[in-house]
């Protein structure tokens, strides 16, 4: 297996952990994925900064707040971006009439908009973070919608007075001769509703905070409401819309590590090639519609891109009935076989695989190759990856600065493992260099689909399973908490699932990459000009329904 | 020596009007019967020029850029869908004329007219073949770039009248721009006036139109695209970026800046800004054409003179639609950089070589 990563990170060990956290930590808990310490409010930061410096935790993967009966909860998600299978998760608990927690924002950025999150939707405040704003619902929403004390029933009712519209205020400072900008929420080059606050210095960006939430769909809150066994697996399809089916296997991961539930080996193929033909899909929007950004119109290179994304859905379509929403993942298993038959449905596939190589070319010769783009792209939008690491990156961004993380690879689920591939990494750090990655994990793609294919081929026809055993209702031991993360096309997709001892999850969070993603245009763009940041923006291929979930 | 326009028994060019005057027997009311025959040649260029640009907005462009990109664009209206041209009519101009609350009257509201009247004054001297031309004035080339030129303004108006930060950045790009690349423009076109030894269009028209080289037979005219390519290649490049089409789109950049200076024109006002760029668009194609085609000239009677000139305008816009599919846009401050520090000083370059050249032979 070429894919093997070479484990050079010392393992910590949980009493390593233990030692290092001391004494304080009030408990320990048991999560289904990785140790827990339970800590105290105002002990956060302490911690943090020990397991990132000490332990080398360099990766807050995902911060997740919740409330219980009796107290409000702060989950930091901890990996390592060299070995993701490191986990720890420091727990918080404050009390429910004063839910005060100190902020870990100056261990790691990613904090920020995670805590943000927390606040807005739990309702929890965090004492020393630099921006205490609601992230995803406007500033005049009244209550947290995941509190339990939250009444869904009562209008959100916000006087005319009282409604700020963002784009409406005065920016006219006699000051300054810069000039604010609002770009978006309608924007030809924001992908979606994101509305990008700007100041610029001429042409010069000057100042940049994007500002979400258009799209915020309460997916999370979606989820909690539905069964695990059935419910739940069309939202996933919901969030990134390009890309949808990776998606599903985050989901299916979370609740399959949740309940202890088995998936055949044969399912697993099917899953492995399925993900991968969306992943090609969504990599093929994602080149498009930069080139959309870089070219500035519906030109060619878009165009090409969208009749190789058509290949990809066509075989889609007839893997899953669905060009879009495939709901096609089932715990334990997939929703059914490839389609007879069998043999038309490999033909098709290796037809497309087969004229893959020349159309690599052309993207070659339009893209890539053109002296223009280069210029364009080349030394725009740099993200180093310290900075990568501190928000967050993940997938083809960090790929693009150099980090070398993918959990297909370093966290193996699926039929990864089997198959040769190889995890694309550029050291540009810029635009050009996140182009080139996607365009090479298009090809990786390609050749998993095309083992995946063998595989079914060969494949025992009285071993062709598609589905465990799944008990039709499931309702895992409560209490029971686990995270579990896949690479979908935008990069670690994580799923947080506390049970709570009905068929219904007690708290679904979602850790959504291209969340983290966005949260670096700052980094990437202050200092440049207008056309860079609309390409960085491009190539950070955010996509806002996952964003605002 | 064979001009594009008939010559006079006094040796003057035969114009339009004058033709028309005879024609009509207008000429015989004096000078108010001269100035009708006038604005009726007027008329019949302007219509000409604005039929094209009507089929070429709503869908040659289609038709175009569909080849491009694999597709097949505007089908189920008429004949190859060429009907879409009047359905486009009645839509663009049934549509709500909105002016923002703050625009800047009546700048706001003369702007469309100059994009779209500069190019059209542009046409009035510009020799069209089969005896087509409005006006040869001796000094027919400054005319040319001078009135091409006005269209700046009129990007300016639009862009600070509009009262929208994205319309005040693109005008200050379209200004920024075309200052960058105007020197050039008009620096390699005064090589070619330099090969002439004359400002008269219909003149250097007819100089073009002597061999260059006899090939089997066949004599190849001395048009100035074969004399000196590389001008020719300086002028398209230049012209490009003077009209602003893609790789040098910058003011527009809807990616970017939403649409530029026209983000807050809708309906009648939108139509004219676009017919503007459209006309902007033939006009350089009409100067390409004159300046280093040949003009109206090509194989067959000199009758079919205007077919040709036609011909010749319709490919440089099919070039430009070929760039506009296949470059990605250059950032303004890389397009100004390559106008001031390699556009200038090759166009100097060329045309100081060009003096020598001449001053040799001569």
């Amino acid at each position: 297996m070429s894919t093997e990563l070479e484990r050079t990170v010392p393992v910590t060990e949980e009493a390593e952990l233990e030692r290092l956290v001391g004494d304080r930590a009030l408990s320990t808990d048991d999560h289904k994925n990785a140790p827990a310490f339970v800590v105290r409010p105002d002990a956060v930061q302490d911690v943090l900064f020990d397991l990132r410096d000490e332990a080398g935790f360099d990766h807050l993967s995902c911060v997740t707040a919740q409330q219980y009966e009796d107290r409000y909860e702060t989950i930091y998600h901890l990996k390592k971006y060299d070995d993701p299978t490191q986990e720890v998760s420091v727990v918080v608990p404050t009390s429910t009439d004063e839910p005060v927690s100190q902020t870990a924002e100056p261990v790691y950025r990613s904090a920020d908009w995670g805590e943000r999150e927390a606040f807005d939707l739990v309702g929890i405040d965090y004492e020393g973070h630099p921006d205490p704003r609601r992230i995803l619902l406007p500033e005049t929403w009244q209550g947290h919608p995941l509190d339990l004390s939250y009444d869904q029933d009562k209008p959100q009712l916000v006087t005319l007075a009282e409604h700020a519209n963002p784009l409406q205020e005065d920016h006219r400072d006699a000051e300054t001769d810069t000039m604010f900008l609002n770009i978006g929420p309608h924007h030809p080059a924001t992908h979606g509703v994101l509305h990008v606050k700007t100041v610029l210095d001429g042409e010069t960006v000057a100042d940049v905070e994007p500002d979400i939430g258009y799209l915020h769909r309460c997916e999370e809150q979606m989820c909690e409401q539905g069964t695990y066994r059935h419910q739940i697996m069309p939202y996933p399809d919901r969030w990134d819309y390009t890309a949808n089916m990776p998606n599903e296997w985050a989901y299916a991961r979370a609740a399959e590590d949740l309940a202890d539930l088995e998936v055949p080996d044969y399912a697993q193929v099917l899953r492995t090639m399925g993900c991968e033909l969306s992943r090609m899909a969504g990599h093929f929007l994602a080149l498009g519609t930069f080139a959309l950004d870089v070219f500035g119109d519906f030109t060619a290179i878009f165009q090409y891109a969208f009749r190789d994304r058509e290949l990809a859905q066509d075989i889609l379509e007839d893997l899953t009935g669905q060009r879009m929403m495939y709901n096609y993942f089932r715990l334990g298993g997939v929703a059914w076989d490839v389609p007879e038959p069998r043999e038309e449905f490999f033909e098709k596939t290796r037809d497309f695989l087969d004229g893959l190589p020349t159309k690599v070319e052309e993207y070659d010769d339009l893209l890539t190759g053109n002296e223009v783009f280069q210029i364009r792209c080349v030394d725009t939008g740099i993200l180093e990856p310290e900075i990568a690491k501190q928000y967050g990156c993940t997938g083809p961004v960090a790929r693009g600065s150099g980090i070398d993380y993918d959990l297909r690879r370093d966290d193996p689920y699926g039929y990864y493992p089997e198959l040769e591939w190889d995890v694309v990494t550029e050291d540009g750090k810029d635009n050009y260099s996140r182009v080139l990655v996607r365009m090479q994990e298009v090809e990786q793609s390609a050749k998993i689909v095309e083992q995946c294919i063998d595989l079914l081929e060969e494949w025992p026809e009285d071993d062709r399973e598609i589905q465990s055993n799944v008990p039709r209702t499931l309702k895992p031991d409560p209490g029971t908490e686990t995270y579990k993360a896949v690479e979908n096309a935008k990069g670690e997709l994580g799923i947080y699932i506390r049970a709570d001892g009905t068929d219904t999850p007690g708290r679904f969070k979602i850790r959504s990459p291209c969340f983290h993603n966005l949260s670096t245009l700052a980094e990437m763009s202050q200092g440049e000009y207008v056309p860079d940041l609309v390409a960085s923006l491009g190539s950070l291929d955010v996509i806002l329904g996952e964003v605002d979930r | 020596m064979t001009g594009p326009v008939p010559l006079q028994s006094d040796g003057e060019t035969y114009l339009l009007p004058e033709r028309i005057a005879d024609l009509t027997g207008l000429g015989e009311f004096g000078i108010a019967g001269e100035s009708i025959a006038a604005l009726l040649g007027a008329a019949l260029v302007g219509t000409l020029m604005l039929t094209m640009t009507a089929v070429a907005g709503p869908w040659a462009k289609r038709k175009i850029t569909a080849a491009f990109t694999d597709r097949i664009a505007v089908n189920r209206i008429g004949p190859f869908g060429l009907f879409i041209i009047v359905a486009d009519a009645v839509r663009l101009i049934s549509k709500e004329l909105i002016v923002p609350e703050n625009a800047d009257r009546p700048a706001y509201d003369l702007a469309p007219i100059v994009v779209a009247g500069s190019a059209m004054l542009g046409f009035a001297v510009i020799p069209m073949g089969s005896g087509i031309q409005l006006a040869d004035p001796e000094v027919g080339v400054v005319y040319l770039f001078a009135v091409s030129g006005i269209a700046s303004i009129g990007l300016v108006m639009a862009g600070y009248a509009s009262a929208n930060k994205y319309s005040l950045m693109g005008g200050l790009r379209a200004v920024a721009q075309n200052v960058a690349y105007e020197i050039p423009l008009v620096v390699t076109g005064m090589s070619v006036v330099i090969f002439a030894g004359t400002l008269q269009l219909s003149e250097i028209v007819a100089v073009q139109a002597e061999p260059l080289i006899e090939l089997g037979g066949v004599a190849l005219p001395s048009w100035y695209a074969f004399v000196n390519p590389f001008a020719f290649g300086l002028f398209i490049a230049a012209n490009l970026a003077e009209v602003g089409r893609n790789p040098f789109d910058t003011p527009e950049a809807p990616t970017e800046i939403v649409a530029g200076y026209q983000t807050e024109y809708s309906s009648v006002y939108f139509v004219l800004i676009y017919l503007g760029e459209f006309l902007h668009i033939f006009l350089g194609g009409a100067i390409i054409a004159t300046l280093f085609l040949g003009g109206p000239a090509g194989p067959g009677p000199a009758a079919l003179g205007i077919v040709w000139y036609i011909v010749k305008i319709w490919a440089v816009f099919l070039l430009t639609q070929w760039f506009r599919s296949a470059l990605p846009r250059v950032r303004i401050d890389q397009l100004i950089e390559i106008g001031w520090k390699g556009m200038l000083v090759l166009s100097f370059a060329n045309l100081v070589l060009t003096a020598i050249l001449v001053g040799a032979i001569a």
